[in-house]
């Protein structure tokens, strides 16, 4: 055998040594501690509301169930938020090219302001303006059977087992009927959509600036508009630029949705704290945190490459 | 007598403080094939590229069937109905088909039906002897084969005008002879050609005129006899010497 | 060769880390002249630091006693603060001796987490806080009300047991940090706040709109210090340093007067003070070992008072927190 490879062998070896030795060491000590450990406590009764969720939950249903919930209130932010945000950084990046210099100047701030400040202060900033900007329920402002407070938006739904139309009505605290677009969700979902898009349009700009100035010349010759160019020309070759860069917006889009517990929405992360703090199964919930995420990034990545793939480029 | 379709007075361009183009005169007819030649740097593709305002000219006027070229829009996408152009690298949309790259313009920019623009492309593919690619994609095809596609391209928005810079300068040697051929081809349709080229041979066989310029003027006019048998200036013999071995 | 060296290297790094927690831990903190005190990140009252990083409170003048009692001075300790996630991983990994962070004593954390409580030092319970001028009279007008809350770990449990219990509609927002989940009540996107009663107190001090606190205390909420199994004599120090603090104030004995009693007449002064043969020795520490707690930190009543009571910015009453003679339940055993 050629001796580099004898020598990575025994690295892995020594690794795979090392890796084993922490992981029998802290069964050891977990049970000398008498410390309960596995994934049992799944099982239990959750005993914990939570404040919304797309399927129903009650305190009586299980771990198991809660943090399904959490996971599908992370899907909901961050699925609804990367598209929102993909859209505008799309026409923010457009715009950073653009002939009219307000519109450019304007554009070139706003990915300034949003890319140098952190995410979290940002969702603070928001989460503070709209609650002091919107009234109390009882004085919400209504538009159109819908309305707006510091509890969120309320606007009338239809509700398909009673196959009817429910509408928000105020009630001694809170607004009831209808479906409540909690202030929490619309300001985490703002607060990513905006910090997010400023990266995009960067990427968007950047994948603009790579295609060829005779594409550019090409289109112009046929008689295309700029418009027309970045449409049919430009925006599909730019976008082969920036797919790698654009997943990887995606995916921070989706592990920053995890900061939702600093505003009070009920993400995953912030179910799996309360489980580990109630049941103080730190080490089991904290893998599954990570095997979630983890598994989103796959999928993310995974969905990007074939996407990459398909439309690439055929050359001989 | 042929009418005047191309008209240049005056004309002077600056690259920052260089003088690229100074008091550039020129006149073109209709139908007529015109080459252009002269040493690197004379200005000869910049002084094509303001003729569709891929760059913009600072003194003089330029005339496009009668129209004076100016900064707005609207004149600009006018003008640009009547000239094509064929770049030295081709150019052509790597994400489309070639039948696509043939009926974008159409479809888009002169509102010809999707089932006609094609109908179109394929009679241009096909007088450019490449029909039996129009599926494929330019990264499949050669260099003269991706040429000649820019050709049929410029040729299905049915321009008046057609510019040629340096059309085979970037060809492996091989595939320069198809690029011409079609070219010359194409010099027995009414269509005015503008060409700039170092290919002497095509010039002598098919030109009405031959220009040189040099250092941002055009030094020489003539018939091609006129021009290569009997050139007048220094630096046109100078050229023709070197260009001719 | 390099890298085998620094494989080499890490797992001899790794059995060192594990060797240092099998000692015990009273030998640890003599070796290290040091105790690691785990405390929260800022809790008025209980622990928190000041502007120049000084930290005060209940949980941390525990600590002190303790720092006393072992070391004859209040200041050999390390004060770490820990978030709620993080505190009992850090008792279980050896990151702190002590845990004195206004922890609740409950079955499943004395058994499951493998911890042992010392003697309660506070007596707490989960309480509602709304604005003044709320409707709300009682915990049970609350229902299908907004409350904001500390993502916690007994809070969310308690309040949704409680409004389960008395059918009402629980809405509820968490928060992560202490500050985001009072300034949105404050602000009020929230109807009503809820958190251990002792964290309520702050509110009428640090925000200027009238408050009220709900009459309803709807959980037991025993704050006491932890350590982890499997220490006995450890265990021992810390709990007797509990029932010194209150000894102290049965007997009478406070920061100020207890030098006047070196010479005292009484038998259990004497051995509290360490003038007779008294428990230092037992407890593997010396025999000036309560003096000193009561000396250089004080007694329960005064601590209690500095910190959270008469002479603080909480003004909490005693209540279930005063001496068993007074209708509280603090309580010592002998100390002999």
């Amino acid at each position: 055998m050629k001796q580099k490879n004898i020598i990575q062998i025994i690295i892995l070896f020594f690794v795979i040594a090392a890796l084993g030795f922490v992981i029998y060491n802290t069964q050891q000590k977990i049970a000398a501690q008498n410390i309960s450990s596995g994934f049992d406590f799944l099982q239990d009764e959750a005993s914990f509301e939570i404040s919304e969720s797309l399927i129903e939950y009650s305190s009586f249903d299980t771990y198991k169930k809660a943090l399904t919930v959490g996971l599908l209130n992370t899907l909901k932010v961050s699925i609804l938020g990367n598209i929102l945000a993909l859209l505008l950084g799309i026409l923010i990046g457009i715009s950073l090219l653009s002939q009219n210099i307000l519109l450019k100047k304007l554009c070139q701030s706003y990915v300034e302001i949003m890319r140098n400040t952190p995410l979290l202060l940002q969702l603070f900033f928001w989460y503070a303006i709209m609650n002091s900007l919107l009234p109390a329920p009882q004085e919400a402002i209504s538009f159109a059977g819908t309305f707006f407070s510091n509890r969120g938006i309320s606007i009338p739904w239809f509700e398909f087992s009673s196959f009817s139309w429910s509408y928000p009505k105020f009630k001694s605290f809170n607004f009831e009927g209808g479906y409540t677009l909690s202030l929490e969700f619309v300001a985490l979902l703002f607060g990513l959509v905006v910090y997010t898009s400023a990266f995009i349009a960067e990427i968007v700009r950047a994948g603009l600036l790579s295609v060829q100035k005779g594409q550019w010349e090409a289109s112009k010759t046929l008689g295309l508009s700029a418009w027309q160019s970045i449409r049919f020309v430009i925006f599909p070759q730019a976008l082969r630029v920036a797919i790698p860069p654009l997943t990887s917006q995606i995916l921070n889009l989706t592990k920053n949705s995890s900061l939702a517990v600093a505003i009070a929405f009920p993400d995953f992360v912030s179910v799996a704290n309360t489980t580990m703090n109630q049941t103080g199964q730190a080490l089991e919930v904290i893998l599954l945190i990570l095997l979630v995420y983890l598994t989103f990034s796959l999928l993310t990545a995974a969905f990007m490459n074939w996407y990459n793939k398909k439309i690439s480029l055929v050359e001989r | 007598m042929s009418k005047e379709i191309i008209n240049l007075t005056n004309v002077n361009k600056w690259y920052g403080d260089f003088h690229v183009l100074k008091d550039v005169n020129l006149t073109v007819n209709e139908g007529e094939i015109l080459v252009v030649c002269g040493p690197s740097g004379s200005g000869k593709s910049t002084m094509i590229r303001c003729l569709n305002r891929l760059e913009e000219h600072q003194k003089g006027k330029i005339f496009i069937s009668g129209t004076e070229l100016n900064s707005e829009a609207k004149n600009i996408n006018h003008i640009r109905k009547d000239v094509g152009m064929v770049f030295q690298h081709f150019n052509l949309f790597p994400h489309l088909t070639v039948l696509d790259n043939l009926t974008l313009g159409p479809i888009w920019v002169k509102k010809v039906p999707k089932k006609e623009a094609e109908k179109r492309a394929l009679f241009y593919l096909d007088r450019v002897k490449i029909k039996e690619h129009a599926y494929k994609y330019p990264g499949q095809i050669s260099g003269g084969q991706k040429q000649r596609v820019a050709i049929a391209r410029s040729l299905c928005m049915q321009p008046k005008i057609l510019l040629f810079d340096e059309p085979t300068s970037a060809l492996d040697p091989e595939m320069v002879k198809e690029v011409l051929d079609i070219m010359i081809e194409l010099t027995k349709e009414k269509i005015t050609m503008i060409v700039v080229t170092h290919e002497m041979g095509f010039a002598k066989e098919v030109s009405d005129r031959v220009i040189f310029m040099a250092d941002g003027k055009i030094l020489e006019t003539a018939k091609p006899e006129e021009f290569f048998n009997n050139p007048k200036h220094k630096q046109l013999q100078t050229f023709l010497s070197q260009v001719l071995t | 060769m390099k890298f085998l060296s620094i494989v080499f290297i890490s797992l001899f790094l790794i059995m060192q880390i594990s060797q240092t927690v099998k000692a015990g831990t009273l030998a640890n903190v003599k070796k290290n002249k040091l105790i690691k005190c785990g405390v929260s990140t800022g809790l008025v009252g209980f622990s928190a630091p000041n502007s120049k990083g000084k930290w005060s409170g209940l949980d941390v003048d525990f600590c002190k006693a303790l720092s006393s009692a072992i070391f004859g001075s209040p200041n050999k300790v390390k004060f770490i603060p820990l978030s709620a996630q993080q505190r009992f991983t850090a008792l279980q990994s050896g990151e702190v001796d002590i845990l004195s962070r206004n922890t609740t004593r409950n079955l499943s954390r004395e058994t499951n987490l493998g911890f042992n409580f010392a003697p309660v030092m506070y007596y707490d319970g989960q309480a509602f806080i709304v604005k003044k001028k709320s409707k709300a009279k009682s915990v049970k007008d609350l229902s299908g009300a907004t409350i904001c809350t500390q993502q916690g770990t007994s809070t969310e449990q308690n309040l949704a047991a409680y409004f389960r219990k008395h059918k009402l509609k629980l809405k509820v927002k968490v928060f992560e940090s202490f500050e985001e989940s009072t300034k949105t009540f404050v602000q009020g996107a929230c109807d009503a706040y809820t958190s251990d009663k002792s964290s309520l107190a702050i509110f009428n001090v640090k925000f200027k709109s009238g408050f009220k606190i709900l009459p309803e205390i709807i959980s037991k909420e025993p704050l006491a210090p932890a350590v982890r199994h499997g220490d006995d004599q450890w265990l021992d120090i810390v709990s007797w340093t509990v029932y010194a603090l209150v000894a102290a104030e049965e007997l009478g004995l406070n920061s100020k007067n207890i030098h006047k009693h070196l010479k005292s007449r009484d038998l259990n002064i004497r051995k509290f003070v360490g003038a007779t043969k008294g428990n230092g020795k037992a407890l593997g520490l010396s025999k000036r070992w309560s003096y000193n707690i009561v000396k250089q930190v004080g007694n329960y009543g005064e601590i209690f008072s500095k910190n959270v009571g008469k002479k603080s910015i909480l003004k909490i009453k005693r209540g279930l927190n005063n001496l068993w003679t007074k209708s509280g339940l603090m309580y010592s055993p002998p100390m002999k």
